[in-house]
């Protein structure tokens, strides 16, 4: 019999109480790695940024729009290789709770500040020539079910039409996706001269400004440039890295972080507390049996060694139970096209599970270290003297 | 038979401190459970309170058809002027109709606690605005001038975002505002805005005499029909008409839904694992006792005092554990402060709320952790074999 066979044998001695333990230990990993995923998703805007690209908005807030004319203006400033555009257009599709959402953007300058998009069916020449297309991000296709080819309105809660109707009519001749699944395509692209041209209001204006500077290194100067360009005007500016704006969006939803934070500090608080006294009495009812193995000549590093063992197998083994429950758990939701299309890429990722991976062995350390100890310590001739 | 229940159930609960540690793990994993329902719980109410619990059911709110938010939502001075003319207004002292034509926008602030830009409604309101919202007071400072670049502040902007204090200056576009009040309006989610003249706004966005939405004070809650009535009936007009209560509650209904349907789910969870802790706790009770559970049983307890005992044991446990979780949620969440993103795509500042029905559904998940905790190790107490007595 080795060591390994004594770990085993004896964390399963009472099978119920091992099962118990395991079950409570699984299931603080399951909320660990479920909220873990959904706070990677949340954040993915924040992760899939890239280095070089910057947002310019009007310095009073985001829906705030800004002339036409700044485009041209951006494009020229040093240090800035794309300039692209885009617009909210606040669609919808047949019913108002049917949210699509949807840019009204300059196609050919868009796909270059976004060089991770591809198209997956139809091609970047269709959607660039033709005046009507929408091309629709992979995860919303699968979501309304829409193929290349199909026709469809969409509405919009906030544009007009001169002919006071807001629905605009669309050929979908491309879809895009992006290799990497923490990139979003849970939305659509469309020209906006098509948009521009039949506006009742807010004619030549823009939503926001997407930069790509020649080196990230430039950024802080470029933003500064951007933003002396129009300070004292109608419509100042306000330039900032595109991961910079995600978070900034994230943190009007309110402080995710720390409710994370706070609710699996609570399934932990609970499992430590579980976990540890349960082991200190495991430990403590097999005294005498440890007084018996020293006796016969188990060295006491080595009694410590099997206790900790068997505290740290005890939370490995529910803790991976309880991500790959979670990672099965995310898994099927993801199938859901709803799911897929408001939170795109949710998955649990290697990220979380490392970090669960961590708090597993910290977990079984912390719990096994005082009974571990106590074992180590136990004096013969007082354990033998203990009924 | 009640005399042998207590008789054990004494014995159980003095023998307690033998099982310290595990006792308290339970006790404390269910107040840990306790505790995360109702932190998400108050935080649903506390929004829900302040976003729909405050509308008025005879204001009307006017928004053109299918625009969902004030945001989105434009009229011109045409159809504001229509709608004046249509039943059921209550008239105000000069006869004329009360009704408040409004505009909605965006400025930033930023929020005290993560010092990023956020969502603040910039609203511009008539001279009638600020008395169609029950319990309009400025707590400081004084209301703005007809005319001038003056703004008025709510306390809930205050409390959560900088920027915006009494006496401040603030440059939108060319213009520079400047913070001359502070006005509460009870809680409720005006309290999160900022006000200006309607007519000063306008100019700032130049956007004419066109206006975002509307409300009307009407004569009673039953009025409104007949305004939409009219509404429906007058081709010039394409307006959506909903009472100010019904408009606030489909604005908040997403949020208060997402976090329950969060709240449960985690809070069930937690239970299933505070169950099984509990579980383990009241096994070990049971088999800490086997002998002198047999001995009771030799000298003609029933089986049944021994299953309550213990049963009665969990039960104490849960509900100790329960209002723990409960007082800790009540002194920990009740009343803090927080902000979201609302229905008006603009932050809605409010304080958690600890309710008594949300404290008695956290109470009764607790009872039926303790209960369930309980069920299986009492069932194991009462079948003790009486030969156990000679257990060592």
């Amino acid at each position: 019999m080795n060591g390994a066979t004594l770990v085993r044998k004896n964390l399963f001695r009472k099978k119920l109480r091992a099962i118990l333990l395991l079950f409570s230990i699984l299931i603080a990993f399951l909320i660990f790695a479920v909220l873990g995923a959904f706070n990677k998703t949340l954040n993915a805007g924040v992760e899939t940024a890239a280095a070089d690209r910057l947002v310019t908005v009007n310095k009073i807030n985001f829906t705030v729009s800004m002339p036409y004319a700044y485009w041209g203006r951006v494009a020229s400033v040093e240090g800035v290789k794309n300039v692209s555009q885009a617009n909210w257009f606040g669609g919808y599709y047949q019913e108002p709770r049917n949210f699509v959402q949807t840019f009204a953007v300059d196609p050919e300058t868009y796909m270059r500040a976004y060089p991770e998009l591809e198209f997956t069916q139809g091609s970047a020449e269709a959607f660039f020539n033709n005046r009507q297309c929408l091309a629709v991000g992979a995860d919303l296709a699968l979501q309304y079910e829409w193929n290349v080819g199909e026709r469809v309105p969409l509405n919009s809660n906030i544009w007009q039409q001169q002919d006071g109707t807001s629905d605009w009519d669309f050929d979908i001749c491309a879809i895009f996706d992006a290799e990497d699944d923490n990139v979003p395509a849970n939305y659509a692209l469309f020209h906006y001269e098509y948009f521009n041209e039949s506006l009742a209001f807010n004619r030549d204006q823009v939503g926001w400004l997407i930069i790509n500077t020649e080196d990230p290194s430039m950024n802080d100067a470029v933003s500064q440039r951007i933003d002396a360009m129009f300070a004292n005007s109608p419509a100042e500016t306000e330039t900032t890295t595109e991961a910079a704006f995600s978070k900034a969006f994230i943190e009007q939803l309110g402080n995710i972080g720390l409710i994370i934070t706070l609710v699996t500090g609570a399934a932990f608080a609970t499992i430590l507390m579980i976990v540890g006294t349960t082991m200190v009495m495991a430990i403590n009812e097999r005294t005498r049996e440890i007084a018996v193995m020293k006796t016969i000549g188990f060295p006491a590093p080595r009694i410590f060694r099997m206790v900790l063992s068997e505290s740290l197998l005890l939370s490995l083994i529910g803790g991976l139970l309880g991500i790959g429950l979670a990672a099965s758990l995310i898994w099927l939701m993801s199938q859901s096209p709803a799911v897929s299309g408001s939170l795109p890429g949710l998955s649990v990722g290697w990220r979380v599970t490392f970090i669960g991976i961590g708090f597993m062995i910290a977990l079984g350390l912390i719990t096994g270290l005082i009974p571990a100890w106590n074992a180590m310590r136990a004096n013969i001739a007082e354990a033998f003297g203990k009924v | 038979m009640f005399k042998q229940t207590a008789a054990i159930t004494a014995m159980n609960i003095r023998s307690i401190p033998q099982r310290l540690g595990m006792s308290l793990a339970a006790i404390v994993s269910i107040a840990f459970v306790v505790g995360v329902l109702l932190a998400f719980m108050a935080m649903a109410n506390g929004f829900c309170a302040t976003v729909s619990g405050t509308g008025a059911e005879d204001v009307a709110v006017m928004l053109r058809a299918g625009s969902q938010a004030e945001l989105n939502s434009n009229m011109s001075r045409d159809e504001v002027l229509l709608v004046e003319r249509g039943p059921g207004i209550a008239a105000g002292g000069n006869g004329a109709p009360v009704t408040s034509a409004e505009l909605y926008v965006i400025v930033d602030g930023k929020k005290r606690g993560s010092g990023t830009d956020a969502n603040l409604p910039l609203r511009g309101v008539g001279p009638e605005g600020p008395q169609m919202r029950a319990g309009f007071t400025m707590t400081e400072g004084r209301m703005f001038e007809p005319g001038a670049a003056e703004l008025i502040v709510g306390e809930g902007v205050i409390r959560e975002f900088s920027g915006f204090e009494l006496g401040e200056e603030i440059r939108l576009g060319t213009n520079t505002w400047r913070v001359v009040g502070v006005f509460s309006t009870g809680g409720t989610v005006f309290d999160s805005e900022i006000w200006s003249e309607i007519g000063v706004l306008q100019n700032l966005y130049s956007r004419g005499s066109s206006v975002q939405s509307m409300r009307a004070q009407m004569t009673s809650p039953e009025a409104i029909e007949e305004l939409q009535a009219y509404v429906e009936n007058e081709p010039r007009l394409n307006l959506d008409v909903q009472s100010e209560k019904e408009f606030l509650a489909s604005q908040a209904g997403g949020t208060v839904t997402l976090i329950k349907f969060l709240g449960w789910p985690l809070a069930v969870a937690m239970a299933i694992g505070a169950l099984a802790g509990a579980w383990n706790t009241m096994y070990s009770s049971v088999d800490a006792r086997t002998k002198e559970i047999a001995t009771l049983r030799a000298i003609g307890f029933s089986g049944f005092a021994a299953f309550l005992g213990t049963m009665i044991e969990s039960l104490a446990l849960a509900i100790l554990g329960g209002i723990l979780g409960a007082v800790a949620a009540y002194l920990l969440f009740d009343g803090i402060s927080a902000s979201t993103l609302g229905g008006g795509f603009t932050q809605v500042v409010f304080s958690f709320a600890v309710t008594p029905a949300s404290l008695i559904a956290a109470m009764i998940l607790a009872i039926i952790v303790g209960f369930l905790a309980g069920f299986f190790p009492a069932m194991r107490a009462a079948r003790v074999p009486l030969l156990a007595v000679h257990q060592d």
